[in-house]
């Protein structure tokens, strides 16, 4: 067959045409400008893998869910399922596992304390090289007979690793073992005071038909997160009352069948003696041991009309709550003011105590678990034996006393205790400052050696596998703790276990234990009344400050993660502005608007400057500042974000805890 | 448009939500949302679900004490406009590119790459749920491991929406598919806020079928829908209304005990 000319433009055309037309149909060129946008824009495309769902426990709290988190090939995504409750912090695990600033190797300090400059050492070796250091430096206090030098903090929620620092730190010699301050921290010392036994207090939340709060934010990070959102529930089908005292209407006081307004803040324990002191005129008398004395105390001191005059608290509701306790089959009064940093004194759990053992006791005791006393070498129980103690992490910080080796146990005491700069400067004057953590907070930016510690998903799980392989160098707190033990003559003894692991399982699970009849510390209350109407009414200092937090900051610990910092309200913190909250009213009264710009001044000094909120949701003459803002060292996301309040926070001591009482803190404007 | 096989909706009980911010930040981990240093710029932040905190204490009457506070979260309200034969959500009309469409499913879907920037359906949305990527979306080193492939990473300059998840939606009918299931009515999914809420306050589920959990939750006597105050008309004028304007007509119900968070819905 002859091909023309003509036939050839045809068949080369139809060739051009249905080749254009087959590549526009393929869908290359929608695909070409995909990667045209992605390439000019450099935009990142996640990497893709098989899918699969693992199993793994979230540490955030005892309560310890089980969460079903999604793998895409080796790398965890997305935290899907969590039975056991879950919370807005297991949502947070992944940013915690990746996030970019995580502690990857054993560090040493480079630059001055403080400062948070550190050199990583990188290698096998290094964690050998630091356990050697540490071990070596604790062999010589020893050797020189100083081992009451040695002290450590722990965080709220160590759990067995912060057992085994105990362990440790006492092996050594040195009781000098201290604990942020929790929901459970606060109750168990005033658990010593009135029952005389270990563990913290614990509510019968699920056989209560009436709850009455003592500004405790139940649905806020009060106690674990997932446990309440689950009373929650059960209350609301069981018809359980709950009441809510506070001083600012909070998300658990609009949440609670009724909100109990508390006009003058702080003024909690007075409000629970009053209450003591209708139902025994309605005849309930208290089990406690000496129900006499505290009895009489009750009757002499918190007749209703001066209660009603310190808190503000108008007599016909102290009337209508001491009716409904009468009334109820089995209320339970409960103490620890806050969200997921609870402070309360021990005369106010006490009084709150006293309130219960008049009902019938909804308390019992939670035993944590534990390791059981150390083997102390012959040095060791002498110096235990001798040494001073002090009662808690504050009254230690506050101590002359200096130190020469403290260990940080996945704790951030400087930024946490109102207390911060004078344990900065003990941490300055200490010769090793060893901090286990995995993001640099403003306590390990004082260690001289940081130790790389893992996140939740590292860990081993239900079937005693990691979703994650453990990222860099990283290691278990109780793992490093262990090996450190083990390099030290006379504390190995102490520490039969292979693994972090063998420790989990020697501790137990803790346990349950009645209280029985309480013992109320009577010289506590001694002239409270006069103390606490004399605060209420200082002239010189007009307001009160209290604190709130948001549940998914918390106590601070949130703010290094993004996502959190996304989901806040705007009048909490909002471009570099820290909101505080007033009401109207004492705004007028000192001259200020929505969005005044202002210093909080209290005894201890000033904090500033933050903006006003005016909101009727905080009682007049009453300032709510949010919790967890003003880190220094926080990763790039968490500092230098609003202020910290608790470096103007109220620092009296309570003589039975050892930790400052700062929730109610008396302030001006300046 | 033929009838929605699936007509996707939520109804989210005010009552049980502490406010915790499960949802939001389940949310955020689940669609790739960038993270900036400093993300509290709330109008600029990009993010699908807002954790609203409303209080009514604007009230004049109200002083302490009988003052009350609640969490509203509000992602896309998913309208479909006055026919759910031919939805017509504000958005989806005034989009020159087709980057929103509503599917079958009721969704109304948003094409990250598609969008070229215009903000129409940013501007004509009544609830704001719309964001605008002003800046390429950072994730700083080790953060791009917890991202997922499943939604792909927005460019700057483009608007992203809730989109109920519908990755999820997909990624279910697939499996489905592949067991051999082709009728979609088979496939169940859960959006990610739904299902990390601790309470059990946001419920997800088919509002065309009558006997489940959401039909009968939007039918309460609590339900509301946020700012959409045809509601409260009765039969006739609704319906009078209706052959005379365009009403959003949102998927998302919430349910409240409270009369003054069904009060802030409207105009005073």
């Amino acid at each position: 067959m002859k091909i023309d000319r003509k036939d050839f433009l045809k068949v080369a055309g139809g060739a051009v045409v249905g080749g254009a037309a087959g590549f526009v149909f393929s869908g290359a060129p929608f695909n070409a400008f995909q990667w045209i946008v992605e390439w000019t824009q450099d935009q990142y495309v996640p990497g893709s893998g098989a899918e699969r769902y693992l199993q793994s426990i979230c540490q955030a709290c005892p309560n310890a869910c089980t969460v079903s988190v999604r793998m895409i090939g080796e790398r965890a995504v997305k935290i899907e399922t969590s039975v056991g409750g879950g919370c807005p912090i297991g949502q947070n695990l992944i940013q915690q596992l990746y996030h970019p600033d995580r502690v990857a190797f054993p560090m040493e300090r480079a630059g001055a304390k403080g400062k948070a400059k550190f050199t990583a050492q990188i290698g096998d070796a290094a964690w050998n090289t630091a356990v050697e250091k540490i071990a070596k430096k604790i062999g010589e206090l020893r050797a020189a007979n100083k081992p009451l030098s040695i002290a450590a903090i722990n965080g709220a929620h160590a759990g067995v690793s912060g057992l085994l620092l105990d362990r440790l730190v006492k092996a050594c010699g040195s009781p000098h073992v201290y604990t942020e301050p929790c929901v459970h921290g606060a109750s168990s010392a005033a658990v010593r005071a009135l029952y005389n036994k270990e563990g913290s207090l614990g509510y019968d939340f699920a056989g209560a038909d009436y709850i009455l709060s003592f500004s405790a934010r139940l649905f806020e990070g009060w106690g674990m997160m997932a446990d309440m959102h689950k009373n929650l529930l059960a209350w609301k089908k069981s018809g359980t009352r709950l009441v809510q005292i506070d001083a600012q209407c909070t998300r658990t006081a609009s949440l609670a069948t009724e909100w109990v307004p508390l006009p003058k803040a702080g003024t909690e324990a007075v409000l629970a003696m009053g209450i003591a002191h209708l139902l025994f005129k309605a005849g309930k008398r208290s089990n406690a041991a000496n129900a006499a004395a505290w009895t009489q105390i009750v009757m002499n001191d918190y007749t209703p009309d001066r209660v009603a005059k310190v808190t503000g608290v108008p007599e016909a509701t102290l009337k209508k709550i001491a009716d409904a306790l009468m009334r109820a089959r089995r209320p339970i009064a409960v103490a620890g003011r806050g969200a997921k940093s609870v402070s309360s004194s021990t005369l106010e759990i006490a009084a709150i105590e006293g309130l219960n053992s008049m009902l019938g006791g909804g308390t019992f005791i939670e035993t944590p678990p534990t390791l059981g006393a150390p083997r102390y070498d012959a040095a060791a129980a002498a110096s235990i034996k001798n040494a001073k103690t002090f009662a808690g992490l504050d009254e230690f910080i506050k101590s002359k006393d200096a130190f020469d080796v403290v260990f940080i146990n996945d704790a951030d005491p400087v930024y946490r205790s109102v207390f911060g700069k004078e344990l900065a400067k003990k941490l300055e004057q200490a010769s090793l400052v060893v901090a286990f953590t995995t993001l640099i907070n403003d306590t390990a930016a004082y260690a001289d050696i940081v130790l790389p510690t893992v996140t939740s998903l590292e860990l081993p799980s239900v079937d005693k596998k990691t979703v994650v392989a453990p990222r860099y160098k990283a290691m278990h707190a109780g793992d490093a703790i262990i090996a450190i033990a083990k390099k030290i003559a006379g504390v190995a003894d102490s520490f039969p276990y292979a693994r972090y692991s063998d420790a989990v399982a020697a501790a137990g699970k803790g346990g349950r234990a009645a209280g029985g009849a309480p013992t109320i510390p009577i010289a506590l209350f001694e002239k409270y009344y006069n103390t606490i109407s004399k605060k209420v009414d200082d002239t010189a200092f007009p307001l009160s400050l209290i604190p709130f937090e948001v549940p998914s900051i918390g106590d601070g610990a949130g703010l290094a993660l993004p996502y959190t910092l996304k989901s806040i309200d705007e009048k909490v913190y909002s471009r570099n502005k820290l909101w505080v909250h007033m009401n109207p009213e004492t705004a007028k009264k000192f001259g200020k608007c929505e969005g005044s710009r202002v210093d909080l001044e209290s005894q201890r000094g000033e904090v500033g400057s933050v903006r006003v909120h005016l909101t009727k949701t905080v009682a007049p003459d009453t300032v709510a500042v949010p919790l967890g803002f003003g880190h220094r060292h926080y990763t790039a996301y968490g500092e230098d974000k609003g202020v910290n309040p608790k470096e103007i926070m109220c620092d009296d001591i309570d003589p039975v805890s050892g930790n400052a009482d700062w929730w109610f803190t008396r302030i001006k404007l300046s | 448009m033929a009838t929605m096989k699936r007509k996707w909706g939520m109804a989210i009980d005010l009552d049980k939500c502490t406010g915790c911010g499960a949802c939001s930040i389940a949310c955020m981990q689940e669609n790739n949302l960038p993270m900036f240093t400093d993300d509290s710029d709330s109008p600029k932040r990009v993010t699908f679900l807002d954790l609203m905190r409303v209080t009514n204490d604007r009230d004049t009457d109200k002083k302490f004490g009988d003052v009350e506070t609640a969490f509203i979260p509000k992602m896309c309200q998913q309208c479909e406009g006055n026919d759910p034969k031919n939805p017509k959500p504000p958005c989806v009309s005034v989009c020159p590119v087709v980057a929103t469409d509503v599917g079958d499913d009721g969704v109304v879907s948003q094409i990250w790459s598609r969008c070229i920037g215009c903000r129409y359906c940013q501007a004509s949305c009544p609830y704001e749920a719309r964001v605008f990527n002003w800046w390429k979306p950072d994730y700083e080193g080790s953060f791009k491991e917890g991202l997922s492939p499943d939604v792909s990473v927005p460019s700057r300059g483009t608007v992203i929406k809730c989109t109920f998840c519908s990755h999820i939606w997909k990624r279910e009918r697939d499996r489905m598919l592949a067991k051999g299931v082709k009728d979609i009515n088979a496939v169940l999914y859960t959006p990610s806020c739904a299902s990390a809420c601790p309470t059990g306050a946001i419920i997800f589920g088919d509002l065309n079928d009558q006997a489940s959990e959401v039909s009968r939750l939007a039918k309460d006597k609590r339900a509301f829908r946020l700012v959409h105050t045809i509601d409260d008309k009765p039969e006739e004028e609704k319906k009078r209304l209706m052959a005379i304007k365009h009403y959003p007509n949102p998927k998302v119900y919430y349910l409240s005990s409270k009369q003054w968070i069904k009060d802030m819905q409207k105009f005073k």
